[in-house]
């Protein structure tokens, strides 16, 4: 028997079809239908509860101190990757001894694990015998240690160890990028008379407009949903309370008091606040047929 | 046929021959699964010669044993327990055990405390797992938390030790130094761990030195209590004399407070830490000259000292494959010559369970035991007197009676309570009543509500 083309082509995307299913649509659901009950995590005792966890959820201070620290630590990250992913990729894009090797170890931190990386900074950072406090101390640039994992610096430690994770993403995706800009256009710009940093933000910029809206769009994603980080630096000490972002608390919520209802319902507000953030972001920056 | 053809088809057959034959004889053999937390590299190879001489013994069982860390457990636990494939035996927190029993989904261990013979077991440490006539837990090993101090500072001050919070807070204020006058502190009174767990065992046992009460027999938190404001403005005016950023360390860097000497003195102190000195402490000071240790102090409403004990229980839980030969493997672990094996790994902090080793020769012999015994003579005096509990718990009914303990330690709720007061200023009041709502909130949730 012989399929028609029609049928065979539904035949061949049902495998497809399924893994996304199965992989993507069912957790999806099953994480929203999960916030509507009462849920132990572990345990099979539910009770359908409708919206009582949004209600609990929107009235929780603790919730909105989340978002915050989520919101203050994604902000800052994204635009500290962004700077200097670009800065890096502009100095590795120019022509010098050793660039494939500055390249090559330029790319370390993002492909370390992210718990070698904290152990390391935590190790670096500590206030008693860290590197970062005895240079610090030794330059004169403080005149006490400072507490990197305490109250009033933590957030600092992790916006600073989190860009110097990520940045590397950004220069590859930039660095890309620059590398296809025809020099045409900068023998142009240099005939005009323009300088550096006229050739930067009208030649350079422009082109990398494209591929900065997707790397904004996927940090931001990536970032505001970021929980490896966040969590491992307060494991073992590191003042957790001051950095507890949506994803931590989410897990809190869920692992730790066992309340896997209000943890989906904290993962379905999370999911709504970035598609929302999403369509603002492309309503605000997306043209029609760039990207 | 090529001999290469013939080649690989005899090498095919060998392979397949040997993957069957070996997984045949995993199969026919039991495999129990043990999960413990002592992940330190001696008590991890004391734990695989016990295996390896126990499955001499047994060759028809094996032991999968995997240390895991303490953070890991409770949440491994559960996850195996909800997807129905359980280990035989775990280590857990006994508010862990209290919450796993009350669920009914843990197995007595009354043929091993049989075994070992009931009235060989400390008093205290039967209190840990025994609910009603059957235990449920039973401790590997007990260690109190420990007030330590600099000796060679307090004599040198003519300092004796605290009876009261108050006479604390003078050592502290006594005890924090600028040993070089160049008008900076060089060492704090003071130092406490600052994350989740050990501020939560520091609550309870301030609680109980206070003579108060967390939650009461409806359920209901007593955050609010007198006692706890006490507690709270205690811990506020002992934090001036605290390392700053003590809030962001862990118990490893307090340690290193001791015996990196930026700090006089540690409420938190474990036996494990005697160790740690002999690792890292300056060669001159190994000994109990330097690093000795105090009954704590009471507080203002509370009549008793009061300390934690890290006493986590054996479990073994419903669902699990092979009961009778993890009962097997327990009761092996605890013979004399094995459990001495274990507890030498860390004889400061493993206090063993069985009066016959606690006063065998070869225990008495361990070298650290002797030169670090003022540690364990105030541990004996904690457990003899019956002033040490687990986690959170203020008296024995509270390992039946409460057994949310185990999400109120998860949910931080006392540790945001004491970083308010501490570190942002709050009010004790207004910080207790925040804390107060959170965990009647948490508690009525969970169904425990009887207010």
């Amino acid at each position: 028997m012989r399929l028609s083309p029609q049928k065979a082509g539904f035949v061949l995307i049902v495998p497809s079809v399924f893994l996304v299913c199965s992989l993507l649509v069912y957790p999806v659901l099953y994480g929203v239908w999960l916030s509507f009950f009462k849920k132990h995590s572990f345990f099979p005792d539910q009770r359908f509860v409708g919206l009582a966890n949004y209600v609990y959820v929107m009235k929780d201070p603790e919730f909105w101190m989340s978002v915050w620290y989520g919101t203050v630590y994604s902000v800052s990250t994204i635009v500290l990757q962004i700077v200097i992913g670009v800065i890096a990729a502009l100095i590795v894009n120019e022509a010098f001894r050793g660039r494939n090797f500055v390249r090559g170890v330029i790319l370390f931190p993002y492909m370390i694990p992210t718990v070698v990386a904290i152990i390391l900074w935590k190790w670096l950072l500590n206030n008693q015998f860290g590197l970062v406090n005895y240079l610090l101390l030794a330059l004169g640039i403080v005149q006490d240690p400072v507490s990197w994992m305490g109250k009033d610096h933590i957030m600092t430690s992790l916006i600073l160890i989190s860009v110097w994770e990520f940045f590397p993403f950004v220069l590859l995706s930039v660095l890309a990028r620059m590398q296809s800009i025809p020099p045409v256009l900068y023998e142009a710009a240099k005939v005009d008379g323009a300088g550096v940093f006229r050739r930067f933000f009208h030649v350079t910029l422009p082109q990398l407009r494209n591929v900065l809206f997707v790397v904004i769009l996927l940090r931001s994603i990536w970032m505001f949903t970021k929980f490896d980080t966040v969590w491992l630096l307060t494991q073992g000490g590191g003042a957790e309370k001051y950095i507890r972002t949506l994803p931590v608390y989410a897990y809190m919520r869920t692992f730790m008091y066992y309340q896997a209802g209000l943890g989906s319902t904290l993962a379905v507000l999370m999911f709504v606040i970035l598609i929302v953030s999403t369509a603002i972001y492309f309503k605000m920056f997306r043209r029609e047929g760039e990207i | 046929m090529n001999r290469k053809k013939t080649y690989w088809i005899v090498l095919g057959l060998f392979t397949l021959f040997f993957l069957i034959s070996s997984n045949s004889a995993l199969a026919a053999k039991k495999v129990i699964h043990v999960w413990h937390t002592e992940t330190n590299p001696l008590s991890r190879e004391a734990i695989a010669n016990i295996v390896a001489r126990f499955e001499a013994q047994h060759p028809d069982i094996k032991v999968e044993a995997e240390a895991l860390a303490w953070g890991d457990l409770e949440g491994k636990i559960m996850a195996a327990l909800a997807s129905g494939s359980p280990p035989e035996l775990s280590h857990g927190q006994p508010i862990t055990c209290a919450a796993l029993q009350a669920k009914g989904l843990l197995m007595p261990l009354d043929e091993v405390v049989k075994d070992i013979g009931e009235e060989n077991i400390w008093d205290q440490i039967k209190k840990v797992g025994k609910y009603g006539d059957h235990y449920y837990g039973l401790v590997h090993a007990a260690g109190t938390s420990l007030l330590i101090y600099r000796k060679d500072l307090a004599n040198k001050k003519g300092l004796k030790g605290p009876k009261t919070w108050d006479d604390l807070l003078l050592l502290a204020k006594e005890l924090t130094m600028d040993t070089d006058g160049d008008g900076k502190t060089d060492i704090y009174g003071l130092t406490i761990p600052g994350d989740n767990l050990f501020i939560n065992i520091l609550m309870g046992e301030l609680t109980k030195a206070n003579g108060g009460i967390l939650f009461d027999e409806k359920n209901r938190p007593h955050f609010t209590d007198k006692t706890m404001i006490e507690t709270l403005n205690f811990l506020n005016e002992l934090t001036k004399y605290m390392p700053p950023g003590w809030e962001g360390h862990g118990y490893r860097e307090t340690f290193a407070n001791m015996y990196g000497q930026k700090a006089a003195m540690m409420y938190q102190g474990y036996g494990r830490g005697a160790s740690l000195i002999e690792q890292y402490a300056p060669k001159n000071m190994l000994s109990t000259d330097y690093f000795d240790v105090w009954i704590k102090p009471r507080g203002p409403s509370g009549d008793r000292p009061a300390a934690q004990v890290d006493e986590e229980p054996w479990m073994m839980f419903k669902g699990c494959k092979y009961p009778k030969e993890a009962i097997e493997f327990l009761k092996f672990f605890y013979e004399d010559e094995n459990y001495l094996e274990y507890i030498q790994t860390v004889p400061i902090h493993f206090f063993p369970i069985t009066k016959s080793l606690s006063k065998s020769k070869p225990y008495q012999d361990t070298p650290m035991i002797k030169k670090w015994k003022g540690w364990l003579d105030v541990q004996e005096y904690y457990l003899d007197n019956d002033l040490v509990k687990p986690t959170l718990v203020i008296d024995w009914e509270d390992m039946a009676g409460k057994p949310y303990l185990m999400e109120i330690l998860g949910s931080g709720i006392l540790k945001d309570m004491v970083m308010e007061v501490t570190k942002e200023g709050v009010s004790p009041e207004k910080a207790a009543a925040k804390a107060q709502k959170r965990a009647e909130e948490l508690i009525k949730d969970k169904g425990y509500a009887k207010w």
